[in-house]
């Protein structure tokens, strides 16, 4: 019996300790306090021993011997749960920059360690550690994809995009395999791990080079996969002007410092990533989204006829039309409609889906939650006030694109993809691998459906619609030889400023099936701006190995 | 070997233990600091010199015909020579400006002088009734020594006057007065242990005598005056602590132990409430996350130290335990846990467990009444000075200004407990068998 209770005693002792560990944060935790008396209590218990009758005298010797050892014990468990179990949360507070807290050996760490590398899928490097002659380190950054890297500034701002998000792993503090495990214990310093990026260099170059001066962002995504293979920004930052090493001279510290305050003066915003920060009217490229309601609730069909006389009045407000080919055609079909991109038609449609079935479509497409993604991605929005689409105007002008629409490139990126990949929206990926220095590849993605968006019929319509477009429509001048190609295109208005200009579209060659997002900001039409841009990325997309 | 010269094999064994870890330690730090691998003994010099010290004190016990027990003193060397090879591998970091060495040279003289206390100690008391009849004595000393300090002591930043100035060295007699408390302590509660183990009653109440209330009224009120004065939670629940540890050795009474702590808890809660010094300790220690660069810049420090130190430590001489501020006699144990890891940290409470136990040990098996209360008195003022010293760096409570036995930087606190390691030696050669 008393075996028997001492062992489970002990046994309880350890549960409630890892209990403890698991619900309290900190080792000074009023709850953590609580688990350790009752730990203490069972120690005594399990460590009570059974002195002989005749040794009673002896008794209070004992007790004091207990006591103490019990209390030895207790410091044990804290010393234990400081360094193997709370190490990370310890890490994890010192860390947060608006702490002040200044942890020496990290930074010491961080002048002998070196970083591991961010490459593209090719191997190019975009970002690597530099050894100057007098041992110190310093961060720098090659080609037009360098942005991509974020930028990794010890001395000064700490890290950004890709550089903060894979810090653990660059660093070479996570915990990859129990090599990368037996490495921490043995405090042996080992290069950080590598980052490979699924973009491709030549695709991002093309894109920059598109856009030349030009504000705007493209994305380029493998339907299949998932993979991010261009990332365009425009205007972009060089992040080796914001790098700044540890123990930095003031002289660089200061120049970026002014890097940084003309960069956030810029006006342009050259620190977003576009295609994830950037927030658009979509124009024109939103109809697919109210085409996919339509579709998907059996209100509409891409045969369904609408009427379109060049003007549409709802609740007093005159929709005028600008976009039909033919001043005398009165009757257009849904996918002339999409195809010729007539604002009456789609107004007809929305008020047909009603407010309710449009905000159910866009919720399962993603608008209104950030997409999951290596880095953050802004979530769309259908409208800003939630009573906007209550009324006939505000769901008219958001079923053709405009009311208070704001939508990411990358988001649109998604909607073509869910049309190529049968209602399924893929979930995009930066990351290709994570490699270890010796070059053996620790950790890879794996394409996986992000969400289900609609059926498989409503998919085939709306590429149906796309190709239409394409084929027939005013996104004609996206043709690729031999490939098939689909796409919309959208010139959104901004005020009185040149309207916003957008193209979303796919291609698909030889069982490759890429989709495009391109948006010029202030660019002006649609097809005659971004749409070259869209089908110079997806030409040049298909050619890729 | 009957009665002619004992040699004490085990307690010669044993010490080879600490003194390859000194040489084995004392090379790891120079070779870390200096990134070279080639030495000469000469380094070593530290390391020598404390070896011979420790072997030349096992041999003037045996010159002495001493008998006892022969594993206290290589635990407590095992403990010193930790000590020494911590402040050698924290001196750099101290500011040194106007010492008259390094730390850890200063640290050596200090151990010298320790083990000069201890040899002077086992040779001078070789009969416990000397020490019993001279309890007055002892008392009378602590309370001159106390109020010596209060008055004519200086302030070395704690906020209390705790330390006294001799020119080249700053003494700290409370150290001291802790043994003789215990002195006088043992002696008056052997005393009246008849009476303490009675009770009268008053009407329906049960009372304890009169001859355990006034002494524990007594500590009560010094321990309260330590919280509010010193502002150190740590000592007085030491100074408390030890006299209850007696009281219930001679007593056996679990309910007077009980009421002691409560007393002293209402006491605590009560200054928490009044002396808006004391909370604030409190709070350091509850959420130092809270100011990190301010307050609670030790505790967060060392929170990282032993972070660092993950399950094997980063090795002497290869971590940053300086960034620990007044890390030598706060944060030893830090510094051990950062540099040695979870194994070399859990080593080191093991090896206090170690001594406490064997001290315990010896003492019940001590006839002498009076030397077996004294012995355990003198046992627990280590025993829970290390405990407390050791809860506050893992912040299970308060940091508090105790030293760490045999480890922290300071010759007071070395010289004081090589002193009770002298006691403690001697009395075991008063056990029902012979060694």
């Amino acid at each position: 019996m008393r075996p028997f209770l001492q062992a489970t005693a002990l046994l309880a002792s350890v549960l409630l300790i890892a209990y403890g560990v698991a619900r309290t944060p900190d080792r000074t935790d009023p709850r953590w306090f609580a688990v350790l008396a009752v730990v203490a209590g069972l120690w005594v218990v399990a460590l009570w021993p059974a002195l002989p009758r005749h040794r009673q005298a002896g008794r209070a010797i004992v007790h004091i011997g207990l006591v103490l050892v019990v209390g030895f014990g207790m410091v044990t468990v804290q010393v234990l749960r400081a360094q193997l179990l709370d190490r990370d949360r310890i890490f994890a507070r010192a860390a947060d920059p608006a702490s002040g807290i200044v942890d020496v050996r990290q930074y010491v760490a961080e002048r002998q360690r070196e970083r591991g590398r961010i490459l593209l899928r090719d191997g190019t490097i975009i970002a690597r550690d530099e050894v100057d002659e007098r041992g110190g380190r310093r961060r720098v950054y090659e080609g037009t994809a360098a942005y991509l890297a974020g930028y990794y500034s010890p001395g000064l701002y700490g890290a950004a995009g890709v550089e903060r998000r894979f810090d653990d792993v660059l660093s070479g503090h996570a915990v990859l395999s129990w090599q990368t495990w037996l490495d921490g214990v043995l405090h042996r310093s080992r290069r950080g791990n590598d980052v490979v990026l699924t973009v491709d260099p030549r695709l991002q170059e093309l894109g920059q080079s598109l856009f030349g001066d030009r504000a705007g962002g493209a994305v380029v995504l493998n339907a299949d996969t998932g993979e991010v293979l261009a990332l365009v920004t425009s205007p972009a930052f060089d992040p080796n002007r914001l790098s700044v090493p540890v123990a930095a001279s003031s002289e660089t510290v200061q120049q970026a410092r002014d890097y940084l305050r003309a960069l956030e003066e810029d006006g342009r915003g050259p620190l977003l990533l576009r295609p994830l920060q950037g927030l658009y009217v979509p124009g024109s490229v939103f109809k697919t989204v109210t085409a996919a309601a339509a579709f998907e609730f059996g209100v509409a069909q891409p045969d369904t006829v609408y009427r379109d006389d060049g003007a549409l009045v709802i609740d007093s407000r005159v929709i005028i039309e600008r976009n039909r080919p033919d001043p005398n055609r009165v009757s257009f079909t849904l996918r002339e409609g999409y195809g010729y991109s007539l604002n009456v038609v789609f107004a007809q449609v929305g008020l047909e889906v009603g407010a309710q079935r449009l905000e159910d479509m866009a919720a399962r497409l993603g608008f209104g939650e950030p997409i999951p993604f290596e880095l953050p991605v802004a979530p769309s929005q259908l409208a800003r006030s939630p009573t906007f689409l209550t009324s006939q105007v505000g769901l008219a002008e958001t079923a053709f694109g405009q009311g208070e629409l704001l939508v990411t490139p990358m988001q649109m990126a998604l909607v073509a993809a869910a049309v190529l990949r049968d209602g399924d929206i893929p979930r995009p990926a930066l990351v290709k691998e994570v490699r270890r220095p010796d070059g053996s590849v620790a950790k890879q993605h794996e394409a996986a459906v992000w969400r289900r968006a609609f059926s498989g019929q409503t998919a085939r319509s709306l590429r149906d619609l796309m190709i239409w477009s394409v084929e027939h429509g005013y996104a004609r001048d996206a043709r690729i030889e031999g490939a098939t190609v689909g796409g919309k295109t959208g010139t959104a208005e901004v005020g009185d400023r040149t309207p916003h200009a957008w193209f979303v579209g796919f291609a698909e060659r030889d069982g490759k099936r890429l989709v495009v997002a391109v948006v010029v900001e202030h660019g002006g039409s649609g097809a005659q701006v971004a749409l070259p841009i869209g089908r110079a990325l997806l030409e040049h997309a298909l050619q890729l190995p | 070997m009957g009665k002619s010269v004992g040699i004490r094999w085990l307690e010669l064994q044993l010490l080879v233990v600490p003194s390859a870890a000194s040489l084995v330690g004392l090379l790891t730090i120079y070779l870390a600091r200096s990134g070279r691998t080639e030495w000469s003994w000469s380094d070593l010099t530290l390391s020598l010199a404390f070896i011979a010290m420790a072997f030349a004190t096992s041999i003037w016990l045996t010159v002495l015909r001493i008998r006892g027990d022969e594993l206290l003193f290589p635990i407590v060397v095992m403990l010193s020579c930790l000590g020494l090879l911590m402040s050698q591998r924290l001196s750099p970091a101290i500011p040194e400006a106007g010492v008259w060495a390094s730390l850890s040279q200063r640290q050596l003289v200090y151990l010298a002088i320790a083990f000069a206390t201890f040899w002077v100690t086992v040779a001078v008391v070789r009969r416990f009734d000397a020490l019993r009849r001279l309890r007055y004595t002892w008392a009378i000393a602590a309370v001159v020594l106390t109020v010596f300090t209060m008055v004519f002591g200086t302030d070395l930043g704690s906020g209390a006057r705790l330390w006294i100035d001799l020119g080249p060295v700053t003494v700290q007699p409370g150290e001291l007065v802790k043994v003789l408390l215990v002195l006088f302590l043992a002696g008056y509660l052997d005393d009246h242990r008849q009476l303490i183990t009675s009770s009268y009653r008053l009407g329906p109440i049960a009372l304890p005598p009169l001859p355990y209330l006034i002494p524990l009224t007594a500590m009560w009120g010094l321990s309260v005056l330590a919280v509010v004065l010193q502002n150190d939670l740590g000592n007085a629940l030491l100074l408390f602590g030890i006299f209850l540890v007696m009281l219930y050795v001679v007593s056996e009474r679990l309910l007077y132990v009980l009421a002691g702590l409560g007393a002293f808890a209402a006491a605590v809660v009560v200054a928490l409430r009044l002396f808006p010094h004391v909370s604030q300790r409190v709070q350091i220690w509850l959420n130092p996350w809270t100011d990190p660069t301010g307050l609670g810049l030790q505790p967060v420090q060392a929170d990282l130290a032993f972070a660092h130190g993950h399950i094997l430590g980063s090795g002497l001489g290869f971590g940053y335990p300086q960034a620990i501020p007044v890390v030598a006699s706060d944060y030893v144990f830090a510094a051990i846990g950062e540099e040695l890891g979870s194994l070399g940290a859990i080593a080191v409470v093991g090896l206090y467990v170690a001594l406490v136990m064997r001290g315990l040990f010896v003492a019940a098996r001590i006839k002498n009444s009076y030397a077996r209360l004294l012995s355990i008195g003198l046992v627990s003022v280590i025993g829970l000075q290390a405990l407390i010293i050791l809860a506050g760096n893992v912040r299970l409570f308060p940091l508090t200004g105790i030293t760490l036995p045999f480890i922290s930087a300071g010759g007071s606190s070395l010289v004081t407990n090589f002193l009770i390691l002298g006691l403690l030696v001697r009395a075991s050669e008063l056990t029902r068998d012979r060694w």
